[in-house]
């Protein structure tokens, strides 16, 4: 199984492009599953309850992709796919609960309980803000349609 | 005892959302003790108005991304309850059988990850894969079932998708109960392995008493969780009855300095919600294996020490598992009909009260004749507990300093109380922060 998992929080401002991409692929993949029969991935979102995303993990998994906003020191509204060796966490998530982790640190659970980590990569969205109000930057809004394209050709070339 | 004291707790870990713990004592006096709510409000109650009410769950299921389903749940019950909709035997097992699974998700959550560190003497849970890796992995078992079992039946676990006024947009087949319900079966030895841990750390569990009310929702037909009426228990055992529509006479909100959540109260200053009120409230209906793991765990009614709604929440994952068994052979045996939504009858004003894993959660809200939402309002359960934590802490501070405990004993034992509610305060962000290293 394939996975595209989008984690976000809807009500993070551009925190939420994960899950918006999610939520169009998931449109985008059961239109091309009906009408070409395509092997598609499944599309996950995962709101987020990150801890959640350790139960895509396990050795069956064939591939994910996780889309998430990435603070990565680009331009807001750039983007990038990277794998978990590419990067180091600048976060300083002491916990793990369903409302908050670092992702890595989910990725680091899943590796040492399985043994190994399915592959697995990021494609990273770099956001414009990231506040407790409902909506998407114009920003990112502007380049919504490339991320999810770039999402779902991922697996093309997978 | 120690003349002076400082313990300033900033954004206490293992919670959901952010609270502060702040102790200052100057020579044996307690100058300030306080469970401080600093978050901002989201105005949720605000965003429905002017929304149909096909769209009110969709906002107010975003309260909160653990009991996304619960609140998911009280929103279209109310709505229901204002547009005079009846739904079917189906539609309320189904949403019985979703509510089950949101709190065996949450509580095992809860249990594995954010309580045990403390009873195992670890930060977080990171470090007990390595002493303890079969038992991480088993929560992670638990939770993924959890997760898959409220997929099934919501269309997601965070922020559901099929649930409307009326009924569901989606309903799974028997075949699929069926697979789920063989899964569920099948964890049972994962459940009687999580109740021989619990029992193992128990000694860990700090000793204090303070009786409290407990508030629940209560029915008789089941263990109250998705139906019936609101019921406070003292802890002589008196019990009062409040109906559903009347919660605000029971709840009794009110503002104060060092939170930005309101405070709750009724016949007392505080009351408590959550597994342990629940129990306490309702216990006579507990599952019989819930009961035996009660009686295992050394749990009686009417437990007054708040650090004991941890194993609370272990009785009602028993209880969860086996009452969803029950209700999964019930729904297979009449199979799933393809019923329509249930349509309005009227529109008007409804409340709802259904049980989150912390605690009772009421809805309310008016529509008028277009079917618009004119107003809402939410009580979650989080809110109506931070005036019982603020009390204990006030009680358990001086006993902790006439018994000499060190500060950092004094710090731990205050984290462990208020994270032994459960508390979930608000939600935060989950961006990726990183740096490339090549």
């Amino acid at each position: 199984m394939r996975y595209l998992i989008g984690i976000g929080d809807y009500l993070g401002f551009d925190d939420s492009i994960g899950l918006r991409v999610a939520e169009r692929a998931a449109e985008d993949v059961t239109e091309r599953a009906r009408t070409r029969g395509a092997d598609l991935p499944r599309v996950i979102e995962l709101g987020g309850n990150v801890i959640d995303l350790a139960h895509y993990l396990d050795p069956v998994t064939e591939r994910v992709l996780i889309v998430d906003a990435a603070v990565m020191g680009v331009e807001p509204g750039a983007f990038a796919f990277f794998g978990v060796e590419d990067v180091e966490s600048c976060k300083v998530e002491q916990t793990l609960g369903g409302h908050q982790a670092d992702v890595l640190g989910v990725l680091e659970l899943a590796r040492e309980i399985n043994g190994a980590l399915p592959p697995l990569t990021f494609l990273g969205i770099q956001p414009h803000a990231v506040k407790p109000e409902a909506g998407l930057s114009s920003v990112l809004e502007a380049r919504f349609d490339e991320y999810v394209a770039a999402a779902l050709a991922f697996f093309e070339r997978a | 005892m120690p003349q002076d004291t400082s313990i300033d707790v900033h954004h206490l870990t293992r919670v959901e959302g952010h609270g502060n713990i702040v102790v200052d004592v100057r020579s044996g006096i307690i100058e300030t003790c306080e469970w401080q709510v600093p978050e901002a409000p989201r105005f949720f109650e605000a965003m429905v108005r002017g929304r149909h009410y096909a769209e009110v769950a969709r906002i107010t299921s975003r309260i909160c991304g653990i009991c996304s389903i619960g609140h998911t749940l009280a929103s279209v019950k109310a709505t229901e309850a204002a547009l005079g909709i009846e739904v079917t035997p189906q539609t309320r097992k189904l949403r019985t059988l979703l509510k089950h699974a949101e709190n065996f998700d949450s509580h095992v959550l809860h249990v594995y990850f954010l309580a045990a560190p403390d009873l195992l003497g670890a930060p977080s849970v990171f470090p007990l894969v390595e002493m303890h890796g079969e038992v991480v992995a088993r929560a992670l078992r638990l939770k993924r079932l959890a997760h898959e079992w409220g997929s099934l039946i919501g269309g997601r676990t965070t922020h559901p998708t099929t649930v409307l006024p009326g009924g569901f947009s989606m309903l799974p087949d028997v075949a699929e109960l069926e697979a789920m319900r063989d899964r569920l079966a099948a964890a049972l030895p994962d459940l009687k392995a999580t109740v021989e841990t619990v029992a193992g750390l128990a000694a860990g569990i700090p000793a204090f008493d303070r009786p409290t009310e407990y508030m629940a929702l209560t029915s008789e037909h089941e263990y109250g969780l998705y139906d019936g009426h609101v019921q406070t228990i003292l802890p002589n055992g008196d019990r009062a009855h409040y109906d559903v529509a009347d919660y605000r006479s029971c709840t009794n909100e009110y503002v104060v300095p060092q939170s930005t959540a309101k405070y709750a109260k009724n016949r007392l200053d505080s009351y408590a919600c959550g597994a342990l009120a629940r129990f306490n409230v309702n216990y006579d209906q507990l599952h019989p294996e819930a009961k035996r793991t009660a009686e295992a765990l050394g749990l009686r009614p009417i437990a007054t020490n708040p650090y004991l709604n941890t194993v609370a929440q272990v009785v009602e994952v028993v209880h969860s598992a086996h009452e969803a068994l029950r209700l999964f052979d019930e729904l297979i045996a009449m199979g799933i009909e393809d019923e329509g939504l249930v349509a309005p009858a009227r529109f008007g004003t409804g409340a709802s009260a259904v049980e989150v894993p912390r605690g009772i959660l009421f809805h309310e809200y008016s529509y008028d004749d277009e079917g618009m939402c004119t107003s809402g309002n939410c009580i979650i359960p989080t809110g109506q507990n931070h005036a019982n934590i603020q009390a204990d802490l006030e009680r358990l501070l001086p006993e902790l300093l006439a018994a000499d405990a060190a500060e950092s004993e004094i710090e731990l034992a205050c984290e462990m109380l208020v994270r032994a509610y459960d508390p979930c305060i608000s939600c935060s962000t989950h961006y990726l922060d990183i740096e490339f290293v090549r």
